[in-house]
């Protein structure tokens, strides 16, 4: 026991010196950074306030100390603070990066070629024996390329939950033309939260995810549903499947590390991607980040 | 006697291409099954005895290398695959037959010539192409690159429902009285795996155990720094706790 109340007493003793020391160094910082006008002006105070309470002594030893550090340490030490802000700037800068080379990723990894070339076997497949569901499937396709591809989104805008559905349901679709009564799509998203502005690329992901590691295995296929709500101030999307679950093993694959970083990077810690095993088998991710009605832009 | 066929893919509009485009290509070729997965390929490759057996390589399932290493022994195997990098360059070298989807009529006229050659020389004995299948099974499963199985998602009970947190999102663990905790940037959970068990199913290159009740992500690691007592303190990316390293630990921060 007296060893813990040694620490106790040594754990009060750091925490003491370490209160002193920020305070020690906010006085330096205001030394340093304070005009030499304003600095006559709190001398004469402090005089005038050391002759009412008797305290001379100490009011001028305060005065010749920050004299001293003003003028030996002020300089140097405004230089440190100078580039503290411009290293400040630059870590901004280094997040914009950073977020821009999230955002080029998701870009370059957009269209899997095994999806690409297996719809276009399909369609081959299709214009001899089903022209119409050929010409639908094709519509898809391109609809679903057209939002995709890096080149042709630069204008398209795309930023918001309406935008993502309507792309969702187009790569669902041929998906659903290619496992036929292996998959089944449900979509309760309302309409009202159209107009919500949210990133692009993450609700595809999941829902890729959702087919390739969730249904895509499983030989009786499953159900994908796709779900949005409003709790609080917050925006909940949510993919869920009921396919064969996550392999605790599997890596989690650069589209969720992707979406996370973009995430943190646009929203910090205001959103976030929560996966979950529901009780009864699957697998859900869910999306959640401040609910705006519009895009103010 | 005339010749027989099994086409396994999990997508039947392209089974009924294939189908389509043997007839044209080998008439007399009979396809005798169709199947949707590796499973069921086996099994009616059991039951109909075909010659050969066109297999997709990606089937839910079980796929078509491992359906292949049931069957090569008993029947010409040909892989048709939509985009198998891996799968490719494996066939490239070796000598088993494939094609690529959409499968156009040229190509599968060149499979079945050479199908037709092997079965009419009596070359009969399908070569023994069991090792490369083995190869090939455990490049594809693997993504390329053979990786150990370690653990990669941490299952947490919160409420009602199973939290899955990614390996790569958690910063530290940290031994609790009964439980676990596990600290993401965001959250901290509880989980009642023991830090011994999680030493133990975790990448070490990926985790490491800085102290007897701590486990680190290597990746979180911002800074490794002294306190006034002489203790490594170990600083993370994205939280503010200081992480204290141990003694017969602190070899991990020789070097840097």
């Amino acid at each position: 026991m007296a060893a813990a109340s040694i620490n106790r007493a040594l754990d009060f003793v750091r925490e003491a010196v370490n209160e002193a020391s920020v305070l020690w160094w906010r006085f330096f910082d205001w030394l340093a950074l304070v005009e030499w006008r304003q600095l006559y002006v709190t001398w004469f105070l402090v005089v005038v306030f050391g002759v009412i309470v008797d305290l001379v002594n100490p009011a001028i030893w305060f005065i010749l100390i920050s004299f001293g550090v003003k003028v030996l340490a002020g300089g140097k030490r405004r230089a440190e603070l100078k580039a503290k802000e411009a290293s400040d700037k630059a870590s901004v800068a280094t997040l914009e990066r950073r977020l821009m080379e999230a955002q080029m990723a998701t870009l370059q990894a957009q269209v899997e070629p095994h999806f690409l070339f297996n719809t276009l076997a399909l369609i081959g497949q299709l214009i001899e024996t089903d022209p119409k569901e050929a010409a639908r499937v094709h519509a898809h396709l391109i609809e679903y390329l057209r939002s995709s591809l890096p080149q042709m989104r630069a204008g398209g805008g795309g930023g918001t939950l309406g935008k993502q559905v309507e792309l969702s349901r187009a790569y669902l679709a041929i998906m659903q033309a290619r496992m036929k009564e292996r998959l089944a799509v449900r979509f309760d998203v309302p309409d009202f939260l159209g107009s919500a502005p949210f990133p692009p690329m993450m609700l595809q992901t999941l829902i890729e995810n959702a087919i390739k590691h969730g249904l895509e295995p499983k030989v009786a296929g499953g159900t994908i549903t796709v779900r949005s709500q409003v709790v609080g101030a917050t925006l909940h999307v949510d993919v869920c499947d009921d396919g064969v679950g996550i392999d605790l093993h599997a890596d989690e694959g650069v589209g969720l590390a992707n979406i996370r970083e973009r995430l943190a990077l646009l929203y910090g810690k205001d959103a976030e991607l929560v996966i979950e095993m529901p009780p009864g088998g699957g697998a859900c991710a869910s999306i959640r980040l401040p609910y705006r009605m519009t895009e103010f832009d | 006697m005339s010749l027989t066929a099994l086409i396994a893919d999990d997508e039947a509009p392209l089974r009924a291409q294939l189908r389509a485009r043997l007839n044209e290509a080998w008439p007399e070729l009979r396809v005798v099954a169709e199947a949707a997965n590796g499973a069921e390929a086996v099994a009616l490759a059991a039951e109909h005895q075909p010659d050969i057996v066109f297999l997709d390589i990606r089937m839910p399932g079980m796929g078509g290398i491992d359906a292949a290493r049931q069957l090569y022994d008993r029947c010409h195997i040909v892989f048709a695959t939509a985009y198998d990098q891996y799968a490719l360059d494996a066939f490239e070298q070796g000598a088993i037959d494939y094609l690529l989807k959409p499968v156009t009529p040229a190509r599968l006229q060149t499979t079945c010539e050479r199908l037709q050659k092997r079965l009419a020389g009596n070359a009969a004995a399908p070569q023994d192409i069991g090792a490369q299948l083995a190869e090939l099974g455990a490049l594809l499963k693997s993504g390329g690159a053979a990786k150990p199985n370690y653990l990669r998602w941490i299952q947490a009970q919160v409420g009602g429902s199973l939290r899955m947190v990614s390996t790569r999102e958690i910063l530290f663990f940290q031994a609790e009285d009964k439980y676990t905790s596990v600290q993401t940037a965001s959250t901290q959970l509880l989980i009642r795996k023991t830090l011994k068990e999680l030493t133990d199913e975790l990448d070490p290159d990926e985790f490491w155990r800085i102290h007897r009740s701590t486990l680190v992500r290597v990746d979180a690691i911002l800074e490794v720094t002294r306190d006034m007592r002489g203790r490594q303190m170990v600083r993370l990316r994205d939280h503010p706790d200081l992480l204290e390293v141990s003694r017969n630990h602190g070899y991990l921060f020789q070097q840097m």
